[in-house]
């Protein structure tokens, strides 16, 4: 991953597109094409230096509100070049084709993959630094940490199953940052094991692994239909009505500001009334 | 001719037998002790629908090779099964309580796709054997785009994508969905009936249109009716299970191998070779790769070889 | 009573009419030959006459009847067609494929019975292919071929038959085989329509011969009186020397050698 900074006063340049911002008085612009990045930009105070993100960049309120240059799936070169951006963040692997495209052209790019909770903390001190808001970092960094440290250690560690898709079965895997969530919450991931990030499961698997708690990550079916599954009156989940849909999927798939947030969430659910 | 009847049918009925005992005696689930019962519910339906698909695809391949004169038609070639991906697929991404209705989706998809081809293929108000062919292939390279487009813009992963477009028989049958399996099943088995009591028509009409004309059928109303229940058919099965490709092609071909051309016997032996071949390939599918893969691809490989070995043995 | 009539018949592809008006009556039991060039509506007749086409306007008549009134079945049973092209996409057995021509007279859930087993072996008796029943369709040399479709034809037990060059791609053996046949079955009665482009095959086994220009009757009359040095000339732009048969003293034709000056 290549880091590099740029605090060069650059010319006011006109943008095209609506919801574009001028430029702040340090003249530095950033192009944030992840979502958790996005987050991070704003908490640290550093918001009025984003010039373009991404339809996917919706938290907060003020993200909304700028430029955006495409899908976080898929965002468009030409109008990230055309903001004559200073700074590019980006992921892998999703925008490795724009990495190599971008470090031709010479543009300063940082990728972001936070592979774990402390990576998560480690990210938001780097994008504050880079951004030179070292200190609103550290401090966003610290109350996190205190709220993180204060969830307390479970005695219990129900299993639960992640479902990410219902057509086929999908969940995610060993190397996800949910997965990363779930265990700091007291859970464990049933489907941890897996070497793949989203595997397709069979449902004779899930039913081996008899969960105790289902989250349904995917709007396609309600808490009722998975609950008549057939063959699936036997899991515990399903016995104990222990399945959660509805949930804000941002904090658990985002290494961003609101991860401790996501942890607690998580908590909350699998230990009630802790 | 006759004495090669019987080995034949032996064999395809216990590749039929066998696959059925694996496909429920295996499985990722094992036979956990607390959910035997449910473990066996779940194979019980997988081997259901397996069987269904397999045997309807079969089937409607080798009706439409025996309509279109043509070796290599097969649903795909139709563009119907792209057009019921692309129905199910639809209905997936565009809501909650549509998702699980994705069966309605694929057949309205498969429904939709005919009458397009159909309208396509239409000249002078006489429907012509070749003017499908082209229509069915046109629209089928349409749909499988479409399909993906559908995935990406409504933000699915592309696994998911994959396992519309390739097949697969690891489905989840709610309360609700399993009376739509049960009522498809019963479709399907009359679906296939209907074909068999015009096994006379098809065997005429793969020897021409004018010929058959001719010698009496009725091509217009062969060709449409064949049309209209291989749509329906094709709609049902991969809504269920996505687009299961190359069954509907290669197994009428092993079949004709085993029995000869005369449709009365190779619509039921493609029925019984079909089921015990896709059940033999999911089996495979599932227990090679933790998760399963895609069936089409296990399909392709289980398949050829198969082929190969027939046809040796006859040259 | 004829066995096929065509008055007022009016039928064209696109916008010009090839036929227009056009009035042909062929009595039971005749053996018809239809010569013309290349484009004079010879498989276009057959077409509309069989139902495979639809005139614009005028009608059809076959054995007295309108061919609209009659059902597909009953047509089969009437008139058997053999076709210039015959391609089989599956490699169906000799006498399947003969067993083909009794469709007509099975229902829809019915099987062949002996009757049918008899009138498939009567068939290709009549055309000396017995010896093939067992044998795939895809595997017999052409000139069998043509004589098992014809049985298939035969199969229908049709009062009146059909044939589209029949003769085309064989060689004088096979067509001469052919030939005896047609006339066997024209001797027992059955209507022959006979499209060739083999003009002395024709003027030695046809009672009549109709000649077609671009959707015209230019002729419709005994052999010697159509295979005339100027009605050929007119029609093909070629010059023919008329002959004589020595056997049975109908007109044949030579063609005079092409000279280049």
């Amino acid at each position: 991953m290549s880091l590099s900074r740029s605090l060069l006063p650059i010319a006011v340049l006109v943008a095209a597109g609506c919801g574009h911002r001028p430029a702040a008085a340090s003249g530095l612009r950033v192009v944030s094409l992840v979502p958790s990045v996005t987050e991070i930009i704003y908490a640290v105070g550093a918001g009025g230096v984003l010039v373009g993100n991404t339809n996917q960049c919706d938290y907060p309120e003020a993200a909304k509100g700028v430029y955006k240059v495409g899908d976080f799936m898929t965002p468009d070169l030409e109008r990230i070049v055309a903001l004559r951006p200073g700074l590019v963040f980006l992921t892998l692997p999703m925008h490795q084709q724009l990495l190599a495209k971008l470090k031709e052209m010479k543009l300063p790019v940082y990728v972001s993959r936070p592979a774990d909770i402390p990576a998560a903390f480690k990210e938001i001190d780097t994008v504050a630094r880079l951004l030179g808001r070292k200190a609103a970092g550290d401090s966003l960094v610290a109350s996190m940490r205190k709220r993180f440290d204060s969830i307390p250690a479970f005695a219990d560690t129900p299993r639960v199953y992640v479902e990410i898709s219902g057509t086929p079965l999908m969940t995610a895997g060993g190397g996800t940052f949910i997965n990363e969530l779930l265990a700091r919450a007291g859970g464990r991931n049933v489907f941890g094991s897996s070497l793949q990030e989203y595997p397709v499961v069979d449902p004779e698997a899930v039913l081996k692994a008899d969960p105790e708690v289902m989250l349904l990550l995917h709007p396609d079916m309600s808490v009722r239909d998975v609950a008549s599954r057939v063959g699936w009156g036997g899991i515990g989940a399903v016995k104990h009505g222990r399945i959660y849909d509805k949930l804000d999927e941002d904090l658990l798939f985002r290494p961003g500001p609101r991860v401790v947030d996501g942890v607690v969430l998580l908590a909350k659910l699998l230990h009630p009334g802790q | 001719m006759q004495k090669r009847l019987l080995p034949g049918w032996v064999g395809i009925i216990l590749l039929l037998v066998a696959s059925a005992a694996l496909s429920v005696a295996v499985g990722p689930g094992g036979f956990a002790r607390t959910n035997l019962g449910a473990v066996m519910d779940l194979r019980l339906l997988r081997l259901a629908l397996g069987i269904i698909a397999g045997g309807v695809l079969a089937v409607v391949g080798a009706s439409l090779q025996g309509l279109l004169q043509n070796p290599l038609a097969d649903p795909f070639t139709m563009g119907v099964a792209s057009g019921a991906a692309l129905g199910a697929s639809l209905t997936l991404v565009l809501g909650r309580t549509a998702g699980a209705f994705a069966p309605v989706g694929g057949f309205a998809g498969a429904l939709v796709t005919m009458l397009v081809v159909y309208a396509l293929a239409r000249v002078r108000g006489r429907v012509t054997v070749t003017g499908l062919v082209l229509a069915g292939v046109i629209m089928s390279f349409l749909f499988s785009s479409l399909v993906m487009l559908v995935m990406i813009l409504g933000r699915r992963t592309l696994g998911e994508a994959v396992y519309m477009m390739m097949g697969h028989l690891g489905v989840v049958f709610t309360g609700k969905t399993v009376w739509l399996f049960g009522a498809a099943a019963v479709l399907a088995v009359a679906g296939c009936a209907w074909f068999f009591s015009m096994s006379r028509s098809l065997d005429i009409m793969s020897s021409g249109e004018e010929a058959a004309e001719t010698l009496g059928v009725d091509t217009q109303r062969v060709t449409k009716t064949v049309f209209v229940i291989s749509s329906v058919l094709v709609g049902v099965v991969v809504s269920f299970t996505g687009a299961i490709s190359f069954v509907g092609l290669v197994v009428p071909h092993l079949v004709r191998m085993l029995f000869g051309p005369a449709h009365r016997r190779v619509l039921p032996g493609s029925f019984v070779a079909g089921a015990g071949i896709l059940l033999l390939s999911d089996v495979l599918a599932r227990n090679i790769v933790p998760g399963g893969l895609p069936l089409s691809i296990v399909t392709a490989l289980v398949g050829v070889p198969f082929f190969i070995y027939l046809l040796r043995s006859r040259l | 009573m004829n066995a096929i009539e065509l008055s007022g018949l009016a039928f064209g592809y696109g916008e010009r009419l090839l036929f227009d008006g056009f009035n042909l009556e062929v009595a039971s039991g005749e053996f018809l030959g239809v010569i013309g060039p290349n484009g004079a509506g010879k498989s276009t007749l057959l077409r509309l006459v069989s139902g495979l086409l639809r005139p614009a306007s005028g009608s059809v008549r076959i054995l007295g009847q309108d061919l609209g009134a009659l059902g597909r079945r009953e047509v089969a049973r009437t008139l058997g067609v053999v076709l210039q092209e015959n391609p089989f996409a599956f490699d169906y057995s000799v006498s399947d494929v003969v067993m083909m021509g009794r469709n007509p007279y099975l229902g829809r859930f019915q099987s062949p019975g002996r009757h049918d087993r008899e009138a498939v072996n009567s068939a290709l008796e009549f055309v000396d292919a017995l010896f093939l029943r067992d044998k795939r369709i895809n595997s017999i040399s052409a000139g069998e071929r043509q004589r098992v479709v014809l049985a298939r034809a035969l199969a229908q037990e049709p009062a009146i038959l059909m044939l589209d060059e029949a003769t085309s791609h064989l060689d004088i053996a096979h067509q001469q085989l052919i030939a005896r046949i047609l006339l066997n079955l024209n001797r027992q009665g059955k209507t022959v329509v006979f499209l060739s482009h083999d003009l002395n095959l024709a003027a030695l086994y046809c009672s009549r011969i109709l000649l077609l220009d671009r959707g015209k009757a230019v002729a419709c009359d005994v052999p010697e009186r159509v295979i005339t040095i100027e009605l050929i000339r007119s029609v093909y732009g070629v010059e023919p020397i008329v002959t004589r048969h020595p056997e049975s003293g109908r007109p044949q034709i030579m063609l005079p050698t092409a000279s280049g000056g």
